[in-house]
Parts: C-alpha cells; sequence; structure tokens
C-alpha cells in the first residue's frame, strides 16, 4: 500500500514540475493577451491588472495608424513563402543527385558543403549589403529571398532522407521505362520525400518568418518591412505606448503558433531525428 | 540496370556530429577507383554501379541539380566571407574610395575597450544562458521520460518558445522586467521586497537577456534530449535497478554517459547560437538615446559582439573596423567550439 | 571600387536563374516610381514635421502625388540605405540636426540646394542654421526644419508642493545656474521622495556641451575633446548622480516616469514639449517652461533635403518650401512643437498666443529670447561618432556606479581611439 502511494506521489510530482515548466512556456502568450486588451495605463498601474481588458480593438486602431500592418504581413508571407518553396525544391532536388548518383568530384561537393554549415551570416553580410547595392536590390525582399533559396542544412537532411527512404528498385523500373533525372525526380522522388519535405518547409517557413538581422540591414521602405523589423521600430523610442506594441506582438505571434501548432507532432518528432543524425 | 546508391557513407548516414565531419572529407582512396580508365560509350544511361565511370559530362543533370546552392553559396556567401577579410586591411565608409590600412584595424582592435568588454558581455550573457538551460532541458527531459501520460501536450508546450519571434519576446521580457512598471517588480512590491531596476544594472541587464535565452531554448533542447533517452535502451535500466542502483546513481553512470553525443551537439548548437546574440539586445535597447543608438544599454551592459560589430558597421559606416571585429570574433566563436568539442571528447576517453 | 564589375558580373549569372524564380513566385518588387517627376516621396521621422502641414502640402500640390513615409528606427542608418537603394531612395528627406555634420562629407549625394533657388529663400532663415548644412565649397544641402532651443520644463504643482517658485520668471532668475538648479533638485526629492529632478545625467551633459561654443573637434579637425570645456560640462554632470536626484533612466521607462511624476523637471530642446505631451496627456495643465540653467543651448533640429537621385529636384524644393514657409513653420510649432527658422514666424499668433498644455503659458517668452542667443559651435563630421563614448561612459555611472574620475578617463581615451579610426588628428 505505501509503496504504491509513494509511487503515486512521485508521479504527481513529476507532474507538477513538468506542468511548472509547460506555464512557463506558455505565461508570455498569455501576458501578452493581458498587455494587448488593456490599456498603457493599465500596465503603468500597480497592481497590475491580471486578466484580459476590453481595449484590443482601440489598441490595434493605434497600430493601424502607426504601422502598415497588413503590409508587413503581406511582406512577410511573400519572403517565407518564396523562401521556402525555393529551398524545397533546390534542396531536394540536390540531395536526389547526392543520395542517389555518384559522379565526380561529389565527395569534394558535399564536403564543402558540410563544412560551409558553420560560417555565420553575420561574416558575409557587409559584402551582401555592396552586392545588392551594385544589383539595386537593397530595399527590396529579393535581397532576402535568393540569398535563402538554398541552404546546406537543408540539402544534408533531405540527402539522409533520400538515401533511405526511395528505394532503388522504385528508380532502376522507372528508368527501364526510359524516364530521365527530371522525371525521376518529379514522379518517383518527390512522392517519397513528402516527410521530409514537410519538416524542412516548415523549418525554413518559421526561420524565414523570424528572421532579423538581414531585414534589418537589408530593408528600408516602410511599407517593404517585414513584420519582425517593423515591430522593432515600433517599440524602440522612449516613448512607447505598450498597449499598442502588444497588440502588434500578439498579431504577429498568432499565426504561426497556429501554423506550428497544426503540424506539431510531426516536425517535433522530426526536428529530433535531424538532430540525433 | 543497376541504380547507384552513394558509395560513401552507410545509407543510416553518420549517427553524430564528429562523425558528419568525416562524411565531408574526401575519400583518399578515390584515385584507385576504376574512374581513371577513362570514358566509355555505353549503350544504357548515366549511373551504373559497377563497371568504369563515364566523363563528367554525361552527368550534367546531376551537376546542374547542385548547381543552384553552390551559385548562391559562391554569390552571397563564399565571396562575401573572403571580402571581408579583404575589408578588415581597408578603411572604408561605403560610399566614399577605399584605403589600405594594413593591420591598423587589428591594432585598434586590440587596444579597443569596447571590444573587449562586449566580448566579456557575450561570454558573460553565454554562460548565464546555457548553463541553466541544458541542466533544466536534461532535468524535463528525465521527468518527461518517467511518465505515460501527456507526454505529446509536453512536447509540444515545452517546444512552443522556440519557434516564437524572437523580436516578440524581446519586447515581452523588456516589458515585464520593466524598471517602473513591469510584472516582476510589482510580484517583488506584492511579496514586500524591494524592486530592482533591471534594465539598468550592469548584471541584471544580462540576467534578462540570459533568462531570454533560456526560456526560448530549454524547450528545445529538452526535446532532444528526449529522443536521446527514449534511445537507451531499457534493459540497461532495469539491469542498473536490478543490481541495486538508485535514480540518481542512474542518471549519473548510465543516463549522462549514453548522452554524451547528444549533450556535445546541444553544447556545440547553443555556443554557436549563444555566442551570436544580436537581436535580445538590440531590440531592447535598440534606440536608448537619439545621440547613442546601438550601444548595448546602460554601461552598454548587454553590448554584445554582434551589436558592437552592427554599430560600427551600419551606425558608423565604419565598414573596415566591422569586418575586422567580425572576424575576430568568428575565430574566438571557432577556438570555444574547438575547446568544448576537446572537454567533451576527453571526458569520453577516461575509462 | 572596380571590385564591383566583377562582383556585378557573378551575381548577374545567379539573378537570371534567380529572378525566373523569383518571379513566379510573385516576390519582385514594383518599382516605387521614385524615378517618376510627377510621383515625390517624402521620408521624416515621427514628430519630424507636423503631419498637418503635411497632409496640407498633398493637396496644395495637386498636380503630383506625393507620397510621404514615416520611417523608425535609427533614421540615419536607414536614409544612409536609403540613399543607397536606387529603388528605394526618397525625393526629399529629413535629416536630423545632429547627423547633418556627418553628411556634408558625401555632399554630393544630395542636390545642392542653391542650385534650386533656395540662395533667393536663405536671407528669411537664420544664417548660423543654414550654415550647419553647408559645405566648405559652398554647396547647401539642407534647408532648416526647425531649432532646438533648450529649456526647462518643470511640474509647477510639484514645485508648489516642494515649497519652490512655480512661476516661470521666477524659477528662470532662481535657478538661472546649474548649481542653483541642482540646489532645487534636492529640495524637490526631499519633499517628494519619488520624485527626480533629471531623467539621467546624459542629457544634463549634452545640455551644457551644447552651451559652449567649441564640441569635441575643432575646425582645423582636431580632437578636443580632453579639454577643459568638455571637462568641466562632465563634471557638472556627474553632480545630480552625486547628489542623489538622477532618476537614471536610460530604458524605455522615460514614458512611465513622465506620466507617474517620477521626474519634476525635464531639460530639453522645444521639440522636446511633444514628446512630454504625448507620453503623459494626463499631466496637461501641470507643465510650465523657464530658462535653462547656464545660459541658452541647442539640441537638435532638423533639415529637409534633396537626394541626388531624385526625379524632379525643382518641385521638390518647391514642396520644401512651401512645407518651410514662415506661416507653415507657425502651424509647425503649434502642432508639433518644431521651433521655427524663419524669424518672421516669431510673430505670428500661433507662437505668440499661450500653450494649453503648459497651462497657457506663452512660451515663446522663455525659447524666443533663447533662440536668439544659441552660441554658433562648429560640428565636425565625426562628432557625433566620437561624443558616443561620454554618454555611454555617463550611463555606466548610472548604472555600475562606476568611479565618475575612471569613467572620465575611460571616455576620453575611447574618443580619441574613434577619433583616430574616423581620421581625426
Amino acid at each position: 500500500m505505501n509503496s504504491q502511494n509513494r509511487e503515486r506521489l512521485r508521479g504527481l510530482s513529476v507532474h507538477l514540475i513538468l506542468m511548472t515548466g509547460v506555464v512557463i512556456s506558455v505565461f508570455p502568450f498569455y501576458w501578452i493577451v493581458v498587455m494587448a486588451t488593456n490599456t498603457s495605463q493599465d500596465i503603468y498601474r500597480y497592481p497590475p491588472k491580471l486578466w484580459f481588458g476590453d481595449n484590443l480593438l482601440t489598441n490595434i486602431q493605434h497600430l493601424f495608424d502607426k504601422m502598415d500592418f497588413f503590409g508587413s504581413l503581406v511582406n512577410t508571407v511573400i519572403v517565407a513563402v518564396c523562401t521556402t518553396v525555393l529551398v524545397l525544391f533546390f534542396d531536394s532536388l540536390a540531395a536526389f543527385a547526392f543520395a542517389k548518383y555518384d559522379f565526380p568530384a561529389k565527395k569534394f561537393l558535399f564536403g564543402v558543403l558540410l563544412s560551409m554549415y558553420i560560417l555565420p551570416t553575420q561574416l558575409a553580410i557587409i559584402p551582401q549589403y555592396e552586392i545588392m547595392v551594385q544589383l539595386g536590390w537593397l530595399g527590396t525582399l529579393q535581397a532576402l529571398i535568393v540569398p535563402a533559396a538554398a541552404n546546406a542544412f537543408g540539402i544534408f537532411w533531405m540527402r539522409q532522407y533520400t538515401t533511405t527512404s526511395v528505394p532503388d528498385e522504385l528508380l532502376d523500373a522507372a528508368r527501364i521505362e526510359g524516364a530521365g533525372f527530371i522525371r525521376l525526380y518529379w514522379h518517383v522522388v518527390l512522392p517519397c520525400v513528402r516527410p521530409a519535405l514537410a519538416f524542412l518547409g516548415i523549418y525554413t517557413f518559421i526561420a524565414a518568418w523570424n528572421d532579423y538581422i538581414l531585414p534589418l540591414v537589408m530593408l528600408v521602405n516602410p511599407d517593404r518591412l517585414t513584420l519582425q523589423v517593423a515591430l522593432a521600430q515600433l517599440y524602440a523610442g522612449h516613448s512607447t505606448d505598450y498597449s499598442m506594441v502588444m497588440s502588434g506582438v500578439l498579431l504577429s505571434v498568432i499565426p504561426l503558433v497556429l501554423v506550428f501548432t497544426f503540424f506539431a507532432r510531426g516536425f517535433i518528432a522530426d526536428a529530433t531525428k535531424g538532430a540525433l543524425r | 540496370m543497376s541504380s547507384s546508391p552513394v558509395a560513401g557513407p552507410a545509407p543510416t548516414g553518420p549517427t553524430s556530429g564528429s562523425d558528419t565531419v568525416t562524411t565531408g572529407q574526401p575519400a583518399p582512396d578515390r584515385s584507385r577507383r576504376p574512374e581513371r580508365r577513362g570514358p566509355r560509350i555505353r549503350p544504357v544511361p548515366a549511373g551504373a554501379r559497377r563497371g568504369p565511370r563515364p566523363r563528367a559530362a554525361r552527368y550534367w543533370p546531376q551537376y546542374l541539380a547542385i548547381s543552384p546552392y553552390y551559385l548562391i553559396f559562391s554569390v552571397f556567401m563564399l565571396f562575401p566571407v573572403i571580402f571581408t577579410v579583404y575589408l578588415a586591411f581597408q578603411r572604408w565608409d561605403g560610399v566614399g574610395d577605399m584605403q589600405f590600412v594594413g593591420f591598423q584595424q587589428f591594432r585598434f582592435l586590440w587596444d579597443d575597450p569596447v571590444f573587449w568588454l562586449s566580448v566579456r558581455n557575450t561570454l558573460v550573457i553565454w554562460v548565464l544562458s546555457t548553463v541553466p538551460m541544458l541542466c533544466l532541458a536534461l532535468v524535463l527531459a528525465v521527468l518527461v521520460n518517467s511518465t505515460k501520460r501527456l507526454t505529446a501536450f509536453y512536447r509540444v508546450a515545452l517546444f512552443i518558445p522556440s519557434i516564437t519571434s524572437l523580436v516578440a519576446i524581446a519586447i515581452f521580457f523588456g516589458a515585464i522586467f520593466s524598471n517602473n512598471f513591469g510584472l516582476i517588480n510589482a510580484i517583488l512590491r506584492a511579496l514586500h521586497l524591494s524592486a530592482v531596476p533591471w534594465m539598468s544594472n550592469e548584471w541584471t541587464i544580462k540576467l534578462v537577456i540570459a533568462a531570454l535565452m533560456t526560456w526560448q531554448w530549454t524547450g528545445y533542447n529538452a526535446i532532444i534530449y528526449l529522443a536521446g533517452l527514449q534511445a537507451i535502451p531499457s534493459e540497461l535500466h532495469e539491469a542498473a535497478r536490478m543490481d541495486g542502483a538508485g535514480p540518481v546513481r542512474i542518471f549519473f553512470s548510465i543516463t549522462i554517459p549514453l548522452l554524451r553525443p547528444i549533450i556535445l551537439f546541444t553544447v556545440v548548437i547553443s555556443t554557436v547560437t549563444g555566442l551570436q546574440s544580436f537581436t535580445e539586445p538590440q531590440v531592447l535597447f535598440g534606440s536608448e538615446a537619439a545621440t547613442n543608438p546601438n550601444s548595448g544599454g546602460p554601461g552598454q551592459a548587454g553590448l554584445t559582439t554582434l551589436l558592437y560589430f552592427y554599430h560600427q558597421a551600419f551606425d558608423n559606416n565604419d565598414f573596415g573596423y566591422g569586418a575586422a571585429i567580425v572576424w575576430a570574433f568568428f575565430l574566438l566563436i571557432l577556438l570555444i567550439v574547438v575547446i568544448n568539442w576537446r572537454l567533451v571528447q576527453r571526458k569520453e576517453r577516461r575509462p | 571600387m572596380d571590385l564591383s564589375r566583377r562582383r556585378f558580373l557573378q551575381a548577374a549569372a545567379l539573378s537570371a536563374a534567380a529572378a525566373g524564380a523569383t518571379a513566379a513566385c510573385g516576390g519582385g518588387s514594383g518599382s516605387s516610381g521614385s524615378k517618376d517627376s510627377k510621383n515625390l516621396t517624402l521620408w521624416y521621422w515621427s514628430g519630424g514635421l507636423s503631419d498637418k502641414v503635411v497632409a496640407d502640402a498633398k493637396k496644395h500640390f495637386s498636380d503630383i502625388s506625393l507620397k510621404t513615409s514615416v520611417v523608425g528606427g535609427d533614421f540615419k542608418t536607414k536614409l544612409l540605405t536609403g540613399l543607397r537603394a536606387a529603388q528605394s531612395a526618397p525625393d526629399i528627406t529629413g535629416i536630423k540636426g545632429e547627423d547633418i555634420a556627418s553628411f556634408l562629407p558625401n555632399a554630393n549625394r544630395f542636390i545642392d540646394l542653391n542650385s534650386v533657388g533656395a540662395d533667393k529663400l536663405a536671407p528669411q532663415y537664420l544664417s548660423w542654421k543654414l550654415k550647419q548644412a553647408t559645405t566648405q565649397d559652398g554647396k547647401l544641402i539642407g534647408f532648416p526644419i526647425d531649432i532646438g532651443p533648450c529649456a526647462t520644463y518643470y511640474r509647477e504643482d510639484l514645485f508648489a508642493q516642494a515649497g519652490l517658485p512655480t512661476d516661470p520668471a521666477k524659477v528662470s532668475a532662481e535657478l538661472s545656474t546649474w548649481d542653483a538648479y541642482f540646489k532645487a533638485g534636492v529640495e524637490l526629492h526631499k519633499a517628494i521622495p519619488k520624485t527626480f529632478l533629471i531623467n539621467n545625467i546624459g542629457s544634463v551633459f549634452s545640455m551644457i556641451v551644447g552651451q559652449g561654443t567649441q564640441r569635441f573637434i575643432d575646425e582645423d579637425n582636431k580632437f578636443i575633446g580632453d579639454q577643459d570645456h568638455i571637462r568641466t560640462a562632465w563634471t557638472t554632470a556627474v553632480k545630480p548622480y552625486t547628489l542623489g536626484i538622477d532618476a537614471k533612466i536610460n530604458d524605455n521607462t522615460w514614458n512611465a516616469a513622465i506620466s507617474g511624476g517620477t521626474l519634476g523637471t525635464e531639460i530639453g530642446a522645444a521639440w522636446h514639449a511633444l514628446d512630454i505631451s504625448n507620453a503623459a496627456p494626463g499631466t496637461k495643465g501641470k507643465w510650465r517652461v523657464a530658462s535653462l540653467p547656464g545660459g541658452p543651448s541647442n539640441l537638435g533640429g532638423s533639415f529637409l533635403a534633396i537626394p541626388a537621385t531624385s526625379g524632379n529636384p525643382e518641385e521638390a524644393f518647391e514642396i520644401i518650401s512651401w512645407i518651410l514657409s514662415p506661416e507653415n513653420q507657425a502651424r509647425g510649432f503649434t502642432d508639433a512643437a518644431l521651433f521655427p527658422t524663419a524669424p518672421a514666424a516669431y510673430e505670428l499668433p500661433a507662437l505668440t498666443g499661450g500653450d494649453a498644455f503648459f497651462g497657457g503659458q506663452k512660451t515663446i517668452e522663455i525659447f524666443g529670447p533663447a533662440a536668439e542667443r544659441i552660441p554658433a559651435a562648429y560640428e565636425a563630421p565625426a562628432d557625433a561618432a566620437v561624443s558616443a563614448p561620454y554618454y555611454s561612459e555617463l550611463t555606466s555611472i548610472e548604472a555600475k556606479g562606476k568611479d565618475p574620475d575612471e569613467a572620465w578617463k575611460d571616455a576620453v581615451s575611447q574618443a580619441m581611439q574613434i577619433a583616430q579610426r574616423q581620421g581625426v588628428k
């Protein structure tokens, strides 16, 4: 009896600790909603209001006066979607070549790809800025999309998956019917690697959505900013209207959290797989 | 017509970080391969595993397939990185002419107390965030692993911070740690403790930034550890329990050693990302004064090296100096990663 | 730079490949049309121009489509990027007073306003302000929006509570030196413990530097930031910290402090009135304006400029001179606290009338005489960069209790290093 009770107690305390972790994890979202639905004066007050207010629409009204929210949202979506589509296409194509073909200098090229993993973007950012000036792309969304259109991580990840999940027999069968590289890719490889593409897609989308330093450096026109840069600018300066800024934070965080929770389970499993490899 | 799977590593691929690097190196035995025999016309399309390899030209679809990455990489990464080296030896405001100055920028760097302050800040923030982050993550992972209920829920809830926008979270932390009206100070006041000027003290500024990073990445690391834990055969734990080992003993003598490759992975990742903190202080203290943008807050306590780099390059338009800062910093990161690596490896070799 | 061509070729190959992909994706950005002579864009920062005057300008120039953008973040950095981004460059842009000097060496990136008619209008405007935007060979790159004559803003109600004088004339007379001002601060803080005199010591430092005729670099491009005038400013600025009347606000909580009565006074330029009234609408009527201790000073005061890439410089200058006409400057003063640069405006009712936020006080009686006696100081292009360490070190004193003498030494040595990097002797 006693040991059973102790077992139960232990189980309970485990859940208690984990729940504390969960509360800390999600508390900011709750508090962002609290701040976004109250007035700034409520936020400054002591004791603070702990529950939702009814000022959200007014705050959003102020937000829309201060920034072109939908413009920024559209820009962010364009950047995230374009980057994701390009990455998925280029990375899976390259991964197919690396996984299923043997060609001269392949190992060398793949080695270059892996070792370049470690180069931080900041190391390249000044010349990148100059390149964008020369191309006339400074201040445009291409300046964000094109440099991110293919990446080493994605190729590595897709290669692993393609190697194991695309059966050679299937490729051979298609070859006998006369399929070339592109048709093999389109009709055989792509259907097989869909789960890996889903992970890479979400990962790329989130990274592009949240990117800050590159848009900060490359973008300038107020009507061509991404959400992250526009939000940070809203916050800057000592005359910050907190409830207005928080309504912006809220609106910018919602889409991503929704997208994520929708795909969460599969995504997390893949994310850990990526780490374990 | 057989297909041609990769001739290199096993199809499952490398299993840990160190293997990854070996894969990357060109195999030394390649010259002994039959490809040396030269091109030969064959009736079937490319890709035979046995038999001689044809010329590179036959593989144009494959080269074309991998070319986008290498093109983008060379234009937007390789060339810029090399050009940054060149820039570090110039004086350039981004508009006028470049002027070769030799090692002068590096001499400035060596004598620049603000650069060293920024390196110190970066390291302190990194330690303050990484150590609690990884320890907490391990504890959370063990706890989730020990229970069977609600695990899917825990995983999602713990993972969410890592996908949240850093800018949004920095604004949020700026609000709750605010000196005058922040939630944290309100709680302290409710407990009859004195308020802490979080955003204006040298150490608390670093604590706030570190807390932000810990909040964001603990769950992510926990999920990774969890996957590692689930890969440990349960018989091992059973056997240890049979031998009378308690949970703490099992944790230290079985779980930790078996998790070592994964711990190494998380340490390297948190080192590389943790040392590159930029957005947190930039958003928190971005334009704290019109006369002094991006100076990293009061006492420059939140001035990380990358923020200093950004300030020199894009506020002061001192591109040559910026290039010198960022290169020196990259070498520092490499050094720290290598030291980390060595430490973990050495422990591994111990019996 | 002759590397650009090689770079360009390298990248051109890529853009051919990528542009197709991006275009298919809809990511191509439409041209902003800044080369179009009938579509002009105007950049300024929040509060940099009167929004009402700008809105009227759009109506007034009906044959032109004037697109205005309020640029956030660090304006100078954004403008530098904008100037280099051919597609994004504005046709008219604001330049902040503290940044104008750093743009003078790159005057060729702007239209010489004298070539589009500014020379005819110049006599109507303050000559020392025009001089700030004039290069050594006589090119005028900016037309002055406003000046920043400084004053002490104080809470009349809190002063009364602490038994201090409340009438602006009396406050000006009694608090005419920095020491008298600090002494009043001590009394204020003693009477109302949560109220401090100043928000941070950096603001005092910038005021005192502005009261002098020399800054950090002299006309011969020599570093003088280690000399007595700066040292005195430093020592005076540190006093309120030592006296415990410094609120040490260096973060985003100024807003809450100003509305919550944490700050009993604010020292700042005329345009600072807008910051106060925006941040603390609830304190309307409680503020007054008095003369700055230690004499007049100028802080900021901005310009409008035309980038060289502008599609229609003549029309752009028409718009500038309309927005900055004495009448519209007077409206800018009422609407956005922009103190006019055309003395003709000082006689207009908008300036001579009372301001409700300041309890109906006629603030021109303080700002007017201050504006006339602003000392002219040479501001070198590297001045802002060189002065940065002084402000950082002052915050170090506030944030970590760093010894002021040690902070001074560090500030000077850092400033000298920056001066060296920026090519100052």
